[in-house]
């Protein structure tokens, strides 16, 4: 039933997530910051915008991403394979990607090339911490691992930290917000939306919040009270990397990756495998 | 006036656009994004974006090769939008005025709604321009602005689609 | 059945040969188009008779085979000697002695030699409904310009009765000259207008495909020498005592004849000629035989060494093809790569041997072929009618060539994305291999798995993002009217796709997995109404056909769909001097190509001297 409701309800609750990360930023750097429902604020402002585009393929990507982060998010949330939710967050890159790269300006397709590094950034280490969690669990089924007795985070705390370090890719937060960038690409992919377009992608972003948290929260298994204690942890931890690194080059994100992160996943893995 | 429109001035979003000023100016900028003064409380967000952003804030005489630039920044941003000239320079050039190479001011290129005088003007002087910006941006509609001889500007800005 | 099957291997040779001898327009179109129903029909009621089944043949065949043998390695052997290439000759000559050696250690054998089972069967229907396809295209692209249209599609017809005949032979000695005719079908294609280039590159193609022959060779030999036998179905009989080093040979030949690195070059080369070559070549014939190979081998050598050895090659090929594709700019070239790194998937799940491995390696087969077939005949389309060959020259395909990019985009999606048979295949192969990590140590094949896929999708999503690519508005789409014949194979495609892809739980479970279960035993797949399961796991139909729908609406829904939204420059920094944007070349990748391959010759080698057990 929570889960249904936390589908329907996605843009809702992101969108309060996405003001309390507002608020957390602001306190971290002493300052007030903007009100809790700020984002909701943004988004009626800019219903209120007179809509202009580029062109209609590009404004409409837009909403496509926007409608495949959540389908994505559906799939995770309703379906019971964790494996096919993640390759169904590929879509929304399509989406995001095509309709990027559809403009002629400079920023908006260097950001759809950088957001395709950070796919294989993260991609990769995606599918292995869902086989981390089918190891653990013994099923690839969400329902099976919300309801597993052990703590899986106990058992694959390296794949947890690195997830933890991927966690920045893929909701474009520093030191690796390379392909938003917003002081350098001033956005990226989402530079030539406008109006209620923006909105599109504004609120997609929301939906991915939850789509990244809820795998946080599998990993306290049936303790649900560890699962949203890992989450509350990540979203400080994040916070705090966001506010106190710099941006990084994308080769080193790469780099990063897939000589530190997904060898570190690969051997708690492994290790995993042999102990049992 | 819509439902929306009531929501408007809880989020006015900036684009901050220097047309060769001394920079003094655009230090008052951000130390007003800084922790000290935090226009962010306000709902108030650098976005250095014309698409996304609500209120254009001009600083520096417009020079001539600045003249273009922001006729088009002007002209990417969606209505309803606002545009505040911020500084001495932005008002009729300043010290630059009747120099061969600047424009004396922003008016003669964009309408301005709001002047914020000084040199450079004080943070409060711009947090009190952005308030009464942003009272005027509120009664704005979502019509479609034009600029003097709109139709030849674009035709004078416009990118050559490639063959 | 032996009626049907001889129809199917006999009635292309005859069509080809009457094609090249008529010379006339009409006879070549007709028969071409005669071939797709007649093939397929053929094809289906082959495969509702019961099977598998041995099929004996008459005395005079094998002698005839065998003098057909001797042909062709004297026909390369004086190749070699006109194209002064001493390495064909060398090649040729070797083939020959040991094909003399061969013949004269064969003992008799009672065992048919033609084995007519699942696999087979598949072929069958693959060969008819993505391949004739392919040779109708022919007929109408070989009119833009190019010399010696009738040939060239008796060839292309040829080819299919070839590939016909070398899925249902069962005599390893008959595969060898099957295997052989491939590669001079091959040769000729390759070689077939003639300029240095072409003829540089069938040389090519030709002297790395007579090293798998070579293998093959010796692996006869090795059979022969120790175990007595030389049929697939004997090598099947007793698995345990089948020596390992002829095994290794055959995948040997299988992985050149798959052009896997570092043996790709000749699947590369093969772009210079005509695109419905590169299109048969890729999607219904030749290098499919790699993986049918290592499908008729995979009881044997599942859970040894070698399949393991395999397993890290081809893995390795999947993700560095795909990785080095990105630093290609020409259309055909990249199409060929994702062949060979998605040849390098199909043939590790062929390697893992276990059911669901067999099934999405079959899956891939199948789903490749027509998303293969389908991109190179685009491709040809570009080529002859927007005379678009490099990726920067595919800028605002949208406008030019609406249909034909909808149809490439299609192409791609299938490649890669939710839902599609590709897509189904590695999520099988990953849910799969999570299975035995309980066991033992698959982890790099998920990592290979994972990170490979990501490759190809970035590659599809860079491709696409360019010939989008528009400053203003998208409105003076040029629907150019194109040749009704292109228009039928692309929607013949288009339909077969779509349609596999919304039944594919049913497709899946109750097309493919049976034909796996002849190899490997049943799979724990089923379908209820059109949700597809596995072990746990479950595709809903929703999600199918949610994907589809998004998927389906991103790359359709671009040319119907009309804001009334007012339009604006796209940023610029406000300046007004246009700024460009090409795509990233990765040249950072090209660079490292040279070490991608070194490390690929290694461990080619150690497939062959440790999996092989010849160390």
């Amino acid at each position: 039933m929570i889960n249904v409701i936390l589908t329907v309800l996605a843009p809702l609750i992101g969108g309060v997530v996405y003001g309390i990360e507002r608020v957390v930023k602001a306190r971290m750097q002493k300052r007030v910051g903007p009100p809790l429902l700020q984002p909701f604020y943004d988004f009626f402002k800019l219903m209120d915008k007179r809509p202009i585009m580029i062109h209609s393929l590009h404004a409409l990507m837009g909403i496509m991403y926007f409608i495949a982060e959540w389908f994505a998010l559906a799939v995770l949330l309703l379906g019971n394979d964790l494996l096919i939710a993640v390759f169904f967050h590929v879509i929304a890159v399509l989406a995001l990607v095509i309709g990027a790269s559809s403009v002629r300006s400079p920023y908006s397709v260097l950001g759809a090339l950088r957001e395709l590094m950070h796919m294989i950034s993260y991609e990769p280490l995606m599918v292995l911490m869902v086989v981390a969690l089918y190891l653990v669990v013994g099923s690839f089924d969400i329902r099976d691992v919300l309801n597993y007795e052990g703590y899986p985070i106990l058992e694959i705390p390296l794949v947890f930290f690195a997830f933890l370090l991927t966690i920045p890719m893929m909701l474009q937060k520093s030191p690796f917000d390379v392909a938003e960038a917003h002081q350098e690409i001033i956005g990226g992919p989402e530079i030539e939306y406008s109006g209620p377009f923006y909105e599109a992608l504004y609120t997609g972003k929301w939906i991915e919040y939850i789509y990244v948290f809820t795998f946080v929260f599998l990993f306290g298994g049936s303790h649900y009270w560890l699962g949203i204690l890992l989450v509350v942890l990540a979203f400080l931890f994040i916070n705090l990397l966001d506010n106190s690194s710099a941006r990084l080059d994308f080769r080193t994100m790469v780099k990063f990756a897939w000589s530190v992160l997904i060898p570190m996943a690969a051997l708690n893995v492994i290790l995993l495998a042999l102990w049992q | 006036m819509g439902f929306f429109s009531k929501f408007r001035k809880k989020s006015p979003w900036i684009l901050h656009y220097n047309t060769g000023g001394c920079n003094g100016c655009d230090i008052e900028i951000l130390s007003a994004l800084a922790p000290r003064y935090d226009i962010e409380r306000f709902g108030m967000l650098n976005r250095g974006n014309p698409k996304q952003a609500d209120i254009l804030l001009v600083t520096g005489p417009v020079t001539k090769n600045c003249k273009d630039v922001l006729r088009r920044l002007y002209l990417e941003m969606a209505e309803p939008k606002v545009v505040v000239a911020m500084g001495a320079c932005a008002h009729g050039g300043g010290i630059f005025r009747n120099f061969y190479h600047v424009e004396n001011g922003v008016n003669n290129i964009i309408p301005v709604d709001v002047w914020i005088p000084g040199c450079a003007p004080r943070v409060e002087a711009l947090i009190d321009g952005m308030v009464e910006a942003v009272e005027i941006w509120e009664k704005k509609s979502k019509e479609k602005e034009f600029l003097k001889d709109h139709e030849n500007v674009i035709k004078t800005l416009g990118v050559e689609d490639d063959g | 059945m032996g009626a049907l099957v001889t129809l199917n291997i006999v009635l292309p040779w005859i069509a080809a040969l009457i094609i090249y001898l008529a010379k006339k327009d009409v006879v070549t179109n007709v028969l071409t188009f005669l071939m797709l129903p007649l093939l397929s029909i053929i094809a289906y009621l082959a495969y509702i008779q019961p099977h598998p089944v041995l099929i004996e043949t008459p005395k005079w065949v094998d002698l005839l085979i065998t003098v057909y043998d001797f042909g062709l390695l004297a026909y390369f052997f004086y190749q070699g000697i006109v194209r002064k290439n001493s390495l064909i000759a060398i090649l040729a000559s070797i083939q020959l002695i040991f094909l003399v050696i061969v013949l004269l250690m064969m003992n008799h054998s009672l065992t048919p030699n033609l084995y007519i089972d699942d696999v087979t069967l598949m072929f069958y229907l693959i060969v008819a409904i993505v391949g004739v396809p392919i040779a109708i295209f022919a007929t109408k692209y070989m009119d833009y310009g190019e010399k010696g249209k009738h040939s060239f599609v008796a060839i292309v017809v040829w080819f299919l009765g070839v590939m016909n005949f070398a899925v249902s032979v069962n005599n390893i000695e008959w595969f060898f000259a099957l295997f052989e005719t491939t590669t001079l079908a091959s040769y000729i294609m390759i070689g077939f207008r003639g300029d240095k280039e072409a003829v540089n590159n069938s040389n090519l193609a030709l002297w790395m495909n007579q090293i798998g022959g070579i293998a093959i060779l010796l692996a006869l030999m090795v059979f022969i020498k120790i175990n007595g036998v030389y049929h697939f179905t004997d090598l099947l009989k007793n698995p345990s005592l089948i020596s390992m080093a002829a095994l290794g040979f055959l995948s040997l030949s299988a992985l050149v004849k798959g052009a896997q690195m570092p043996f790709h070059k000749w699947l590369l080369g093969a772009m210079v000629a005509p695109t419905p070559v590169s299109a048969i070549l890729h999607s219904a014939t030749m290098v499919k035989i790699a993986p049918y190979l290592i499908l008729r081998i995979s009881p044997i050598i599942k859970g040894t060494l070698l399949a393991k050895l395999l397993i890290i090659t081809t893995g390795y090929v999947f993700v560095v093809a795909a990785v080095i594709a990105l630093s290609q700019d020409n259309f055909k070239k990249i199409l060929a790569y994702s062949t060979i790194s998605l040849l390098g998937l199909m043939m590790l799940g062929a390697a893992v041997g276990t059911p669901v491995a067999v099934t999405a390696s079959l899956v891939l087969i199948i789903f490749h072929a027509f998303a293969k077939g389908f991109l190179f005949v685009e491709a040809g389309v570009l080529e002859k009618v927007f005379h678009v060959k490099y990726i920067n020259q595919m800028r605002r395909l949208i406008e030019r060539a609406p249909l034909t990019l909808m149809f490439i985009f299609f192409g791609f999606l299938n490649m890669t994305f939710v839902p599609f048979g590709t897509f189904i295949g590695k999520w099988m192969m990953i849910e799969e291999v999570s299975n035995f990590l309980q066991h033992g140590s698959y982890i790099l094949l998920i990592i290979y798995v994972g990170a490979g896929s990501a490759f190809l999708s970035i590659l599809y999503m860079k491709v696409l993002g360019i010939s989008v690519r528009k400053a203003h508005g998208i409105e003076k789409i040029n629907f150019v009217k194109l040749p009704a014949t292109f228009n039928f194979v692309s929607v013949w495609y288009y339909v077969w796709l779509l349609s596999m892809t919304i039944f594919i739980a049913p497709f899946i479970a109750d097309f493919v997995v049976p034909i796996a279960a002849s190899i490997a035993g049943q799979a724990d797949i089923y379908a209820t109404g059109l949700t597809l399961h596995m072990y746990d796991s479950t595709l809903y139909f929703w999600q199918i056909l949610g994907a589809l729908i998004l998927i389906f609406l991103i790359h359709a829904l671009p040319y119907f769909v009309k804001f009334k939204a007012d339009v604006v420059h796209p940023y610029n920094c406000g300046e007004v001097f246009p700024r460009h944007m090409e795509t990233w070349n990765f040249e950072c990748i090209a660079r490292y190509e040279g070490y991608f391959v070194a490390f690929s010759i290694a461990l080619f080698i150690m497939v062959v001297v440790l999996g092989g057990g010849l160390l």
